[in-house]
């Protein structure tokens, strides 16, 4: 029997931003009295997450992936609801709780600026009381497998993005955490460091056994490392599930690709789907999933074709569909409906 | 010219804007800038009651200044500070050299120093409009510190005239030094040693009459004296007649000087710039 | 399995750590010591100034028993204390307190808020300012030479009293410069914090008996009794300039307040800290 290692029940949180108001008059007007907005970031969260998983958590901007890790992670408090994660509730703060979990953060580096990252390990090593030994044996294995060893001694400053990341990655994993919570691990990188940094993360990942849940902007980094997805719109969770599931539920269409042997694409393609791209002589139309078949045996009787390739639509076209279906049924009647997803 | 007198207006609206929407700080800076006055009304007492040996306190002097005169002296040179301080010009315009940011000003229509004069006078109606009820309660509150009332009309002229070439002069000094920017990256250091000449040798911390000897010359030639002494002592009516006249004319030609000395700064630092590509 | 980290070997990281980082820029090390000796050595200069006019500050005839006539080298002692505290609270303090709001600002604090370590201990003395200290070496030399002047060889109690008494200074600024920072989660972008900051402390630099008479004495109480920034310099330098053996009543009682003000002091920041960190939002990127 798997063991939870995650479980959220209706986790909210919301808070009170100062709204600028336009112009001269409001501003003198808001130096007596200020308008507030509250923005929901969390609306009511459910979610179990078994030891081992890793979970990847989508959404668009400002949709509460960010801040339901934060709140995991007890670097916020909820406004309602609760969590517990390895049994304790994150907003505690303990010490025991803190040991055992890591937040790595895009956007955010925690390493001195000014020193080489061995430096800051060192001061890990003494926050976290890791013994010497193994302290030792951990950093080497894992610089090992980013290739950064020869990097420890740098100024962290001299360091490109992609082994500052790299670097940070190893911060927060030199305790060993049983949860880690990965936000945006790989914005801003270009695509060899991000590739090598999903290639790290599945390994350590499959290695350990460690439960993750991790935000990300590229499709890539889920569709390589997750098996489960959490979509988040709107505070709320509306999918969840596995990858295959969303190509199911949402991906409605498939793409056929077409090689002409004569070199010349057919004008009359237009009747059998949309005509997405011609690039003579292949052609590439979008076709309804169910009508896959039956098209594709026309379009073989009618024409001169050499080669067919059939493929789902990028994943990122897809989950850009799942958002704007969330968006359409928002703006209705204010009130979201939530996928049955699970 | 009214297109220009649009886009002026356009400037120091947003500035305005920008300002105001810092409330709290505003408030509280406003208030928390007179209680250093506090503890000189105190200290000044204290150095006071000793040096009065024999003499009652009314009549002891120090320097010519009675015990009022040098409370006196204190808030007028707050109104000569909140005139000619200019917090994070230098640095602004230095930070702006080194992250690039100045190229803006080589690719629109703006003139810079314009821009920056415009944007600093917006910041300072901002400042008077919420400091002016502050400052009048104190000057109320310290009413006795002033035995002689109001001056003459004609010193108080002479004192707001002053009062806003000590605005100009503070701006277009202190300009100047960012404008060195243009040549050294590191300003932060050389800012550090203009601002602690400024504290100690505008007349800020105590009246310039009390340096003796080599210093209260070299105190009376150089600038500084004009950002705050001078108006406070036109005030207190230490300067008169010729000398005032003749102290305002120095005053504006110093003015002149820093207005064509920064414009240089930024003519020639703009040259070297674009001559390394910017 | 430990509970906590060794906080001792901790907070010596972190002084090492700062230190290399301030020897990386040496040039702007170098700048900043001078630079702040030099702020110093004008400040002293005003004072000499003043005593140029007056044989000492305060009237030791005609108020309190807690009283003291500062002759001229009695207040050069008065400011060698201000030095050391001062000096003290900035090289541990100062720059942490202002990294803090910017962790604030950006968001970093998540990552003190997520080590098992206490969050106050680990924001409070991360950075520390080494070109700060020379500041304390000023002050102690400012210390013995005034002394000197006046002849006087304090006891070895006196000077450890001394010492204690600078401790709970720092403490007391320390507990102040923290709570308002914490005020930066509430209030955003908090830039008069500093300023408010340098308007209370300045109350400190004087000794308390220049404040009488009908707006001195309720000035005085309330910063003595309400923010006790008054006792930060005044008790510790008392045991430098006077006799040990209480002379008043108020030569005892004071130190004991400055003793409970210091406990009570870092208690309330310590609660102020920790409701801020309730309404920590953490700034996205």
């Amino acid at each position: 029997m798997t063991m939870a290692v995650v479980e959220i029940e209706s986790l909210a949180k919301s808070y009170r931003v100062y709204q600028k108001a336009e112009g001269l008059a409001a501003s003198v007007a808001g130096l007596f009295h200020r308008k507030y907005r509250t923005v929901e970031a969390v609306r009511g969260i459910d979610l179990t997450v078994e030891a081992g998983e890793f979970v990847a958590f989508l959404g668009p901007n400002g949709a509460g992936k960010t801040t339901t890790l934060k709140l995991l992670s007890g670097v916020i408090n909820p406004t309602s609801g609760t969590a517990r994660v390895l049994g304790h509730v994150p907003w505690r703060r303990e010490n025991a709780y803190r040991r055992r979990f890591a937040l790595v953060m895009g956007q955010k580096n925690q390493l001195w600026w000014d020193l080489p990252a061995a430096e800051s390990f060192r001061l890990h090593q003494q926050i976290y009381r890791i013994d010497p030994a193994e302290f030792d044996r951990t950093r080497d294995e894992l610089t090992g497998m980013l290739a950064i060893r020869n990097l420890l001694s740098q100024p962290v400053r001299e360091l490109s993005l992609g082994e500052r990341m790299k670097m940070e990655l190893t911060a927060a994993l030199l305790h060993k955490p049983d949860v880690l919570f990965l936000d945006e691990p790989t914005i801003g990188l270009d695509v060899v460091a991000q590739y090598k940094i999903q290639d790290f993360l599945k390994h350590y990942q499959r290695e350990r056994g460690i439960t993750t849940l991790l935000t990300s902007h590229y499709m890539k980094d889920v569709a390589a490392l997750c098996r489960r997805v959490v979509i988040i719109t709107h505070g709320r969770i509306m999918f969840d599930g596995s990858l295959a599931q969303i190509v199911d539920r949402f991906g409605g269409h498939k793409v056929i690709t077409l090689l002409f042997a004569d070199g010349h694409i057919p004008g009359d393609l237009g009747v059998y789907g949309e005509v997405i791209s011609e690039e003579p002589p292949r052609a590439k139309v979008r076709v309804d999933r169910g009508d896959v078949t039956a098209t594709l045996g026309r379009i073989l009787q009618q024409h001169p074709v050499v080669d067919v390739n059939v493929e789902d639509p990028p994943l990122e076209e897809m989950i850009a569909e799942v958002f704007s279906q969330v968006d359409e049924s928002a703006g209705k009647d204010g009130e979201l409906v939530v996928g049955r997803g699970g | 010219m009214p297109a220009r007198t649009a886009v002026w207006w356009t400037i120091l609206r947003i500035s305005l804007e920008e300002r105001l929407v810092y409330r709290g700080d505003f408030a509280l800076g406003t208030l928390m800038r007179f209680l250093p006055i506090l503890t000189q009304v105190f200290l000044w007492w204290a150095v006071f009651t000793a040096a009065s040996t024999g003499q009652s306190i009314d009549q002891t002097r120090i320097v010519g200044y009675s015990y009022h005169d040098f409370i006196a002296y204190y808030l007028l040179t707050m109104v000569s500070r909140a005139f000619s301080s200019m917090p994070g010009l230098a640095s602004g315009i230095a930070r702006d050299i080194r992250d690039g940011t100045v190229k803006k000003y080589l690719i629109q229509p703006i003139d810079m120093l314009s821009f920056l004069l415009l944007n600093r006078m917006a910041h300072k109606v901002v400042y008077y409009t919420v400091a002016t009820l502050p400052f009048a309660f104190v000057f109320y509150l310290c009413g006795d510190f002033f035995p002689n009332g109001w001056p003459e009309p004609q010193v108080m002229a002479a004192y707001v005239a002053s009062l806003l070439m000590a605005f100009l002069l503070g701006f277009f000094l202190e300009a100047t030094i960012g404008m060195i920017g243009f040549w050294f990256l590191e300003v932060s250091s050389l800012l550090f040693v203009y601002m602690l000449f400024n504290f100690f040798f505008s007349g800020h911390m105590f009246p310039i009459d009390m340096l003796p000897g080599f210093w209260g010359e070299v105190v009376r030639i150089i600038p500084l004296q004009y950002l705050a002494y001078f108006p406070a002592a036109v005030f207190l009516g230490k300067v008169e007649g010729p000398e005032l006249i003749q102290g305002l004319w120095i005053q504006f030609a110093w003015v002149v000087l820093f207005m064509f000395t920064s414009r240089a700064a930024f003519h020639l630092g703009v040259r070297r710039y674009s001559g390394f590509g910017g | 399995m430990p509970s906590g980290p060794s906080y001792l070997r901790v907070f010596l990281t972190f002084a090492r750590n700062s230190l290399v980082r301030n020897m990386t820029f040496r040039g702007n090390f170098l700048i900043e010591t001078f630079s702040s000796m030099s702020w110093v050595f004008m400040n002293l200069g005003f004072y000499i100034l003043v005593f140029q006019h007056t044989p000492r500050i305060g009237d030791v005839s005609n108020w309190g028993e807690y009283s003291f006539a500062w002759g001229k080298y009695e207040f050069f002692l008065f400011l060698s204390t201000t030095l050391m505290v001062n000096s003290l609270v900035q090289a541990l303090f100062m720059e942490n307190a202002s990294e803090f709001g910017e962790m604030i600002r950006t968001g970093t604090l998540d990552f003190a808020l997520l080590k098992p370590i206490d969050t106050q201990f680990l924001i409070s003395l991360q950075r520390i300012d080494w070109s700060s200290l020379g500041n304390l070496v000023v002050g102690i030399g400012l210390a013995v030479f005034s002394l000197h002047k006046i002849g006087w060889v304090p006891s070895v109690w006196q000077v450890l009293l001394f010492m204690l008494f600078v401790i709970c200074g720092v403490a007391i600024m320390y507990s102040l410069m923290i709570a308002l920072a914490a005020t930066s989660i509430w209030l955003g972008r908090n830039q008069s914090l500093y300023n408010f900051w340098f308007y209370i402390t300045n109350f400190s630099r004087y000794p308390m008996e220049i404040y009488r008479g009908t707006y001195g004495t309720p000035l005085r109480m309330f910063f003595t009794f309400i923010i006790p920034v008054l006792v930060v310099v005044n008790v510790p330098a008392r045991f430098l300039v006077r006799p040990l053996v209480p002379q008043t009543p108020m030569d005892l009682l004071l130190p004991v307040f400055a003793f409970v003000a210091t406990v009570a002091s870092l208690v309330g920041s310590r609660w102020v800290f920790n409701r801020s960190l309730l309404s920590y939002r953490s700034a996205s990127s």
